[in-house]
This record gives C-alpha cells, structure tokens and sequence, in this order.
C-alpha cells in the first residue's frame, strides 16, 4: 500500500522552468527555476503547488516525523550546502521510514526518510542523493506528466465513484445490523481513505521520472556536490550498494526488481547511469574516508537502534543484514550492529540462524555499547540450546544493565527456573 | 498501454470485485453476555453490547474476531481464537510484505514483540510496549502489557494486550483506541472481558 504523504512526495518531485537560470546554480546549460517561485493561481500549474501545500499540511502533522531538532537541522544544512540558491525557501522534513527517499516538492517542502539517512554512509554520500533530488526540483521533471495527469483525471474519478458505492454497502449494512451510526460514519471514514488512496496512488504512478530525467538530475546532482566541496565520487558506489540490498531480499519478487520500496520506484536505477556517475568522477569511484564516515556516523548514533528496529519490522531480514554488514565495515558500534544482527537471525529462524543469533549476541555484549536487552536475549538464546549455566549468567548481567527493567519480575523468575531445574 | 492505465485498470477491476461483496458483509451486534470467540469453547463475557466488525475488516485472518464500541477507527478489540503455530494476528497484504507469525518456543520476549509488531503492521507508527506484568488468561498463565503508538496521520493511540498460550496455541486479546478520551473510557470494560475469558 503506498502512503498518503509518500505518494505526494514522490508524486511532487517537481519543479517548473520559468526560463530565468538561478543565480548559485552550478554551471550546466540547463534551465533552472527561479528561487521563490509559485505560480499564479488561474495557471494550470498551480494545482500541483496546491497538492504539495496539502501534502506539506499532512506531514506536518505525520506519525512518524522524526521529532530531533538536531537531526532536522543537520539534513537541512546539507541541503543548503547543494541548494544554496533554494536555501531559504527549503522546508526539510524528516520521517522515520525504513525506506531509501527523499522527494522536494515544488512549494519547497522537502521529505527526507531515515531509510536514506541510514544508507548514506557519509555526508557527501546524502548530499548526492539531495543535490539529485533538487535537480528534479530545479528542472522541469515532472510538469509534463501533471499536464498528463490531468487528461487522465476521468480514470481517477470513475475510481472513486467505485470506492463511493462501496462505503455506501457498507453503511447500509452496518445500519441495517443497528450497529449504530457511528460505526457507519467510521467505515465511510476508512472508505475516504481508500478513495484518497487510490487518487493518491493514481497522481504518484503518473511522475516515474525517465531514464534520461535521472541521468539529468545525477548530472546536475554531481555538480552541486562538487561545487559544495563534496566528494561526489562515492556516489556511484551508493547506488551500487542499493542495488547489492535489493539482491539480499528474501523475497524473489523484490530481487528481480531494480529496487524496491524506494525512490527508485520511480527512480530507475540502471548499470548505465551508475557507469555514468563513475565517468563524472574521473574513474571508478574513490573510496570513502574514514573520517568522513565517523564524522557522519556520529551525526546518526543515537538514531542507529531505533532505525534499524524499523527495518526490521519490514521482516525483509536479508536486506536488513546487508545494511548490517555494511555499518559495520565501518568497525564502529558493533555493540549495536551485533544486537541487532542478532536480531535479525532470531527472528528470521531459517535452520542455523538460532546458533547464529546466538553468536551475534555473545558478539555484541564484549562492546561497551551494547544495548542492555542483548544479554537478555543472549540468556533466552543460551537456554534454548541448554546450556543453563551461560543462560543464568546473561540473566544476571542483563539485571545488573538494566536493574528498572519492566521485565525484571520475568528475568528473575527464569533465573528462579534455571537454577531450580538446572536445565533449561 | 500506459503504467497508470494499466494500475487503474486493476484497481477499477478490484473495485469491481468489492462492490458486491460490501453489499455480502455486515457489522453485527455482539450482545451482552457471553461471547463465543470461534467455534469451541472459548470465550468471553461482555458487559455492554459491542459491535463485531470481524466481516468488514479485511486484514483479519479467520481465527481472529474483532469487535468495536464507537467504529474501528475509535476502539477495537482483537480476540484471537487460539493461534496456532505459523498464524498471524494480522493477514499480510503480499507474499513480499509479510506479517508476524506465531511460533512453537518463542521467549515471553518474543510473544510480547509478536503483539507489537502486528500493531506495527497495521501502519501505526512507533509502536512501543510498557508495563509488562503476569496475569492469568482463559486459565492460563500469561502476560499482559500496554502498548503506545501513532496512526500515520498523527493520532496517539493506546493499546492494551493480554495473552497466554494454552495447549499448544496463543490466545491474544488485544485492545487499540486513541488515547484521548476512547482508551481510558472502554479500558475498565476491556479489562472486564480480559478477565473473564474462559476455554471451558
């Protein structure tokens, strides 16, 4: 199911030319738009400056807004560092979505998924994807497909006239069970939001960027990295550890696509703009310093674990593991990385995975920063192998980590069985 | 034929197919009293009639009943009617977006992580767990817990959970409403009916 804002987002990506170039533009013979612009209000143009101020409403207000000022003001200076000439009128939003997104929509709001912010290994990694993303922003990209859009806007309304009739059954059934009213209004509620769904779905599924409009925006998107002061050359290498994530699927449905659940649903990401980018950086691709990746790392520790209990309630457990394996290549918070690859392995219970979740665990507790539940995890884990004198250990250690634990009573009383039994 | 004429035309066909099947299911009223969970003998006692939404929900599996006070966007109640082994609180959409399923050995951790993970899968956000205690369920011992979450639009949502396992299967009740005004309204009632779930 696509989401309301993500359909937006991703529907929204858009700029309109108006023939002026931007001042702080990097040097192309693209024509880009000027900075505060908005349309008049009888222009056709102007109703997807008007879906993008309803959008922009919506995720204001949006669950999943990540609520660390830090953080947003962080992803906002490096968009300004790739957009000077848009800096002002840039409103950065980001979401804790484990997806790899961002979108600019034209009004300027701009959505930034923490799915990316984990990917991104340094900041010169997230600034391409930026500066890639407000070249969709300062061009054209996406006008010609609203123009479309509204030809096909016949199809969208016969939609929601199905889904209509369909909220209309349900009520009269629900009425006519005397369930009550307001069951009856919720359910029409739940059918306006299929409807906006659909509608959503139908606007999204019409802004698929073209080859040669990504190849554009990786073009323009290379230079604002450059002209930042970027290391624009590892940018190729992102897009190739995307396309390594998406073969990790568990599903094949999702390995044979180019990637999925992300900006390249509309994005197309292929062999030739990835030869492309190596092309703009002079040859293969620099590697990436290690201090920039600890630099960028220390911007996002804290949000590691929480982002990657995300990922993992995707339960696409090979992709997750590969983003493991690849924060922790960095050699930095393993203590986290262990936990949670254990966690992974617990969950996924493919034959093996219980000894290596085990493994995972006891990996993770010789860091000092491993959360405190991985010694709980460890002693259910050793338990379940037998081996009752390693369980009753981690049980120990996890109360001595976590003396308030709200599942101290349960602990104790495993440590209770362990020591009565003797076995597991 | 463009993408979207073609995404259109599959979703034209899938309204299609529903609108029939609006006019097939309804909301019953789930009276006072006694309430039979599936077809054995499990079940509960409610104090005041809820409305059983089971049939228009589409994401329930067969094993679960979901009952409502004021709408399924204002307060439901999961009663599941003994999951078995590989079952899940909530039916994946797709092969590729799978749900949590319950499993023979999971750890008191797991069952608890199993509850909240179903919430996470119906798209509410940030779902976390607090106050895990012991309770007894349907005869058994189980564990009870809260839970705390957002719809994607914002709105805080409060859940409470009860579950034990009993031969074999896990019997789960869960209740979700918004935490303004709803939750706290219906909680005593909801803990009414957790307390009164009966296998015999």
């Amino acid at each position: 199911m696509i989401g309301r804002s993500l359909a937006l987002a991703a529907a929204l990506s858009c700029g309109l030319a108006t023939g002026a170039p931007a001042g702080a533009a990097p040097a192309s013979d693209a024509v880009l738009r000027a900075p505060h612009l908005r349309p008049d209000p009888t222009t056709p143009e102007a109703g997807i400056w008007g879906l993008s101020d309803k959008a922009e409403a919506h995720v204001k207000g949006s669950g999943d807004l990540d609520a660390d000022p830090a953080l947003n003001a962080y992803v906002r200076g490096v968009i300004c560092k790739v957009a000077t000439e848009y800096c002002d009128e840039l409103r950065v939003y980001v979401l804790d979505r484990p997806i790899f997104n961002a979108s600019t929509a034209p009004n300027g709001y701009v959505e930034v998924y923490s799915g990316l912010l984990l990917r991104a290994a340094t900041e010169d990694e997230l600034a391409f994807v930026l500066g890639h993303e407000v070249s969709h922003f300062a061009r054209n990209h996406t006008l010609a497909r609203w123009q479309a859009a509204k030809n096909t806007a016949n199809v969208t309304m016969i939609l929601q006239l199905g889904v209509a009739a369909i909220a209309a059954g349900a009520v009269y059934s629900s009425s006519a069970a005397g369930a009550g009213g307001s069951s009856a209004n919720s359910i029409s509620q739940a059918a306006r939001s299929v409807s906006d769904l659909i509608y959503l779905a139908g606007v999204a599924s019409l802004f698929g960027y073209s080859r040669d409009e990504e190849s554009e925006a990786d073009r323009l998107g290379f230079a604002r990295v450059a002209a930042a002061g970027y290391q624009g050359s590892q940018s190729a290498g992102m897009w190739q550890d995307l396309i390594d994530e998406t073969q990790a699927s568990d599903f094949p449905t999702v390995r044979k696509s180019e990637a999925r659940a992300s900006m390249f649903n509309t994005h197309p990401l292929t062999a030739e703009r990835i030869a492309a980018l190596k092309a703009l950086a002079g040859g293969s691709g620099a590697a990436t310093d290690p201090a920039a990746r600890g630099a960028y790392r220390a911007r996002i520790r804290a949000h590691l674990g929480p982002w990657l209990k995300d990922d993992l309630r995707r339960r696409d457990y090979g992709q997750t593991l590969q983003v493991i394996a690849r924060l922790e290549s960095q050699g930095e918070d393993l203590g986290v990385l262990e936990f949670y690859r254990g966690e992974a392995l617990r969950q996924r219970r493919h034959d093996g995975d219980a000894a290596l979740s085990l493994g995972a665990y006891k990996s993770a507790v010789i860091h000092p920063d491993a959360p405190a539940a991985s010694w709980r995890e460890l002693g259910d884990a050793a338990r379940k192998t037998g081996d009752a004198a390693a369980a009753r250990q981690a049980f120990q250690d996890y109360l001595t980590h976590a003396p308030d634990a709200q599942d101290r009573w349960l602990v104790e009383a495993s440590l209770k069985s362990l020591s009565t039994a003797g076995t597991p | 034929m463009t993408r979207f004429l073609r995404n259109a035309a599959v979703i034209a066909m899938g309204a299609a197919l529903l609108l029939p099947l609006a006019a097939c299911v309804s909301v019953t009223s789930a009276p006072a009293g006694a309430f039979k969970v599936g077809t054995g003998a499990y079940h509960v006692t409610l104090g005041q009639e809820w409305s059983d939404i089971s049939q228009i929900m589409l994401a329930r599996p067969k094993n679960v009943r979901l009952l409502s006070l004021d709408g399924p966007s204002l307060n439901r109640l999961y009663l599941t009617d003994g999951l078995a082994p590989g079952d899940f609180l909530v039916k994946p959409a797709a092969k590729d977006k799978p749900t949590p399923t319950y499993q023979k050995g999971m750890s008191a951790t797991e069952l608890v992580e199993f509850v909240a993970d179903s919430v996470s899968a119906l798209d509410y956000q940030k779902v976390e767990t607090s106050g895990l205690r012991p309770t007894r369920l349907a005869g058994a011992e189980g564990l009870r817990f809260d839970l705390k979450g957002k719809t994607r639009e914002g709105l805080e949502i409060s859940g409470a959970a009860a579950l034990a396992e009993r031969g074999g299967k896990l019997y789960v009740i869960l209740y979700l409403a918004p935490q303004e005004h709803y939750f706290q309204a219906t909680l005593p009632e909801v803990e009414s009916v957790m307390g009164s779930a009966s296998a015999g």
